[in-house]
């Protein structure tokens, strides 16, 4: 298995979609066609812009928003609280994960609470943290943490209960103490499904900020969405999925290339 | 080729192993299972002794056991030193394994360094050693590597390296070419015979290869098919430094007869023990 080819190895993976240059543009042509057949369509059945602005509509909104809105604070402030508390649930959950993997006590304890929490939808809770927390600033950053924490948390624990038990002996051979084990073996070894936890994790911290945005409705993206809706401002709607939407593509890129880095570790 | 991978550092002390009416029972599906029956044996100090039986026997629980790693359920361990007197300390040990078991995420110099890292030896310091190890297993020019880039007869020089670097008392030695082709294996065991005979250290080779043992060992303990149970005794007279050209003496073909009529009947044993088992 091991001494494979590289390039009997490339052979056997599936056609991977985006990637080549020609696939690229191909792509690129479909949405430039879709946009073009979006704007001629709205015009010749000449539908309200209430229901479906035109894409240049959209555009000018958009324009509008960052330049003369400050949309770019509300965009910096959702970014501050997902990857905020992002971050908080990242230490959290590699930690509990980790704990969890090494003490079977704290397991069996962990596991009850988990599995009650882990079904329930998160957004949920918005209501419940809300009388707790008020809705500024911890409120923001307790409701993404939580997103992030319980995939996190099983990832890592995952991650370290598939770790080689010969690289463990191996590390105990070579004088390593229990400590050093779970700091130099079960940690790195768990880092390839630690980052599979933080990629879905990541993803329910974003759904969870906007939609907090949404019920409190002052500051973020959240809000500047739901209050486009409530005065019909259909245009700012759009724009503001267009923002939300290339986030979400800044975001997979970026864990793309994060992954790339820890490829090695999967050798 | 210097440094202290060939002469043992000051104050090292290669022991004899000595196991004594060592037994291992184990709890499967609510039963008690022998699987290592009253064990006699000595690793002479200084000596390479090998320990050869059909699979499942036991003898890499008997390595567990002198690891100390595993408790046996009866019996003694111990390590006696050149005054003849059992040891203050336990030796320093080092292990090379038949998987390998590198670290894949480390370079092969963080690899090799690692014994060295958890016991707190500066980084500089450690990279001189984990180099010069590498050399001595003719891997200079690959420290920046992965593991994953190597192939399987030069991952277990890694492993080799990584175990020498600690500069152990008593060498273990776990199947350590049971997972190579059968030319990458006749190297290694040339190499690994004549580092071992420079070094002087106590030596025990885990096997499942007459030849390996032959080779290799001044002793070979037969074991026989589960519970394991000391078959023979085997005594290898050949000269140092072997290479494969030993296999041309007259002795060698005596000793590998010996020792393949000894595995023969046990292997034949076991066979139709499971096949009984079976029925």
């Amino acid at each position: 298995m091991r001494d494979r080819t590289p390039e009997g190895d490339v052979a056997l993976r599936p056609v991977r979609t985006g990637t080549a240059p020609a696939d690229r543009i191909t792509g690129w042509i479909a949405v430039a066609v879709f946009l073009l057949a979006w704007e001629l369509l709205c015009r010749a059945l000449d539908v309200s812009s209430l229901y479906l602005p035109r894409p240049t509509q959209v555009a000018v909104a958009l324009y509008d928003l960052f330049v003369h809105k400050q949309a770019l604070s509300d965009l910096a402030v959702t970014l501050y609280r997902i990857f905020g508390g992002f971050a908080i649930g990242m230490v959290f959950g590699v930690a509990l994960g980790l704990a969890m993997a090494v003490s079977r006590r704290l397991q069996s304890i962990a596991d009850v609470f988990i599995a009650a929490l882990y079904p329930l939808p998160k957004i949920t809770l918005i209501p419940l943290l809300i009388i707790w927390l008020g809705t500024g600033g911890p409120f923001m950053l307790t409701i993404s943490a939580l997103g992030a924490l319980f995939p996190v948390i099983i990832n890592t624990l995952l991650g370290v209960r598939q770790c080689d038990p010969g690289l463990v002996m191996t590390a105990r051979d070579l004088g390593a103490s229990e400590r050093q084990i779970v700091r130099h073996v079960l940690l790195p070894a768990a880092i390839p499904s630690v980052f599979a936890g933080a990629r879905l994790g990541l993803g329910v911290s974003i759904i969870l900020v906007v939609a907090a945005e949404m019920v409190v409705g002052k500051l973020g993206l959240g809000a500047r969405l739901y209050l486009a809706g409530q005065v019909l401002e259909t245009e700012t709607v759009f724009a503001v999925l267009v923002v939300l939407a290339a986030l979400g593509i800044a975001v997979t890129k970026a864990l793309d290339a994060v992954d790339a880095l820890t490829g090695k570790w999967r050798a | 080729m210097g440094g202290n991978l060939q002469t043992s550092s000051e104050g090292a002390v290669h022991p004899e192993i000595r196991l004594e009416g060592v037994s291992l029972v184990y709890e499967a599906g609510g039963s008690q299972v022998l699987a290592l029956d009253d064990l006699h044996c000595r690793f002479a100090a200084g000596r390479v002794t090998a320990i050869i039986g059909p699979s499942g026997c036991g003898k890499s629980t008997m390595l567990q056991i002198t690891r100390g790693f595993m408790p046996a359920s009866r019996g003694t361990l111990s390590f006696v030193g050149p005054d003849g007197q059992p040891m203050p300390r336990p030796p320093r040990m080092a292990t090379v394994w038949q998987s390998f078991n590198l670290f894949p995420w480390r370079t092969i110099e963080d690899n090799v360094a690692f014994g060295l890292e958890m016991a707190g030896m500066p980084a500089a310091q450690r990279r001189v050693r984990a180099h010069e190890a590498l050399r001595m297993v003719d891997l200079g020019g690959f420290e920046r590597k992965y593991p994953g880039q190597l192939s399987g007869g030069m991952r277990q020089r890694v492993g080799m390296a990584r175990a020498l670097v600690m500069d152990p008392e008593v060498l273990l030695l776990d199947e350590p070419f049971g997972a190579l082709d059968a030319q990458t294996r006749l190297v290694l065991q040339e190499q690994l015979a004549a580092m071992v005979e420079r070094t002087g250290k106590t030596v025990l080779l885990i096997t499942h290869s007459i030849e390996e043992a032959v080779l290799l060992a001044d002793t070979v303990y037969v074991l026989t098919a589960r519970p394991g149970r000391v078959a023979a005794e085997v005594q290898i007279d050949l000269p140092k430094p072997r290479s494969i050209a030993s296999t041309h003496d007259a002795r060698y073909a005596g000793y590998f007869e010996r020792i393949y009529g000894l595995l023969k009947s046990e292997v034949l044993r076991s066979m139709h023990g499971e096949a009984g088992g079976q029925a």
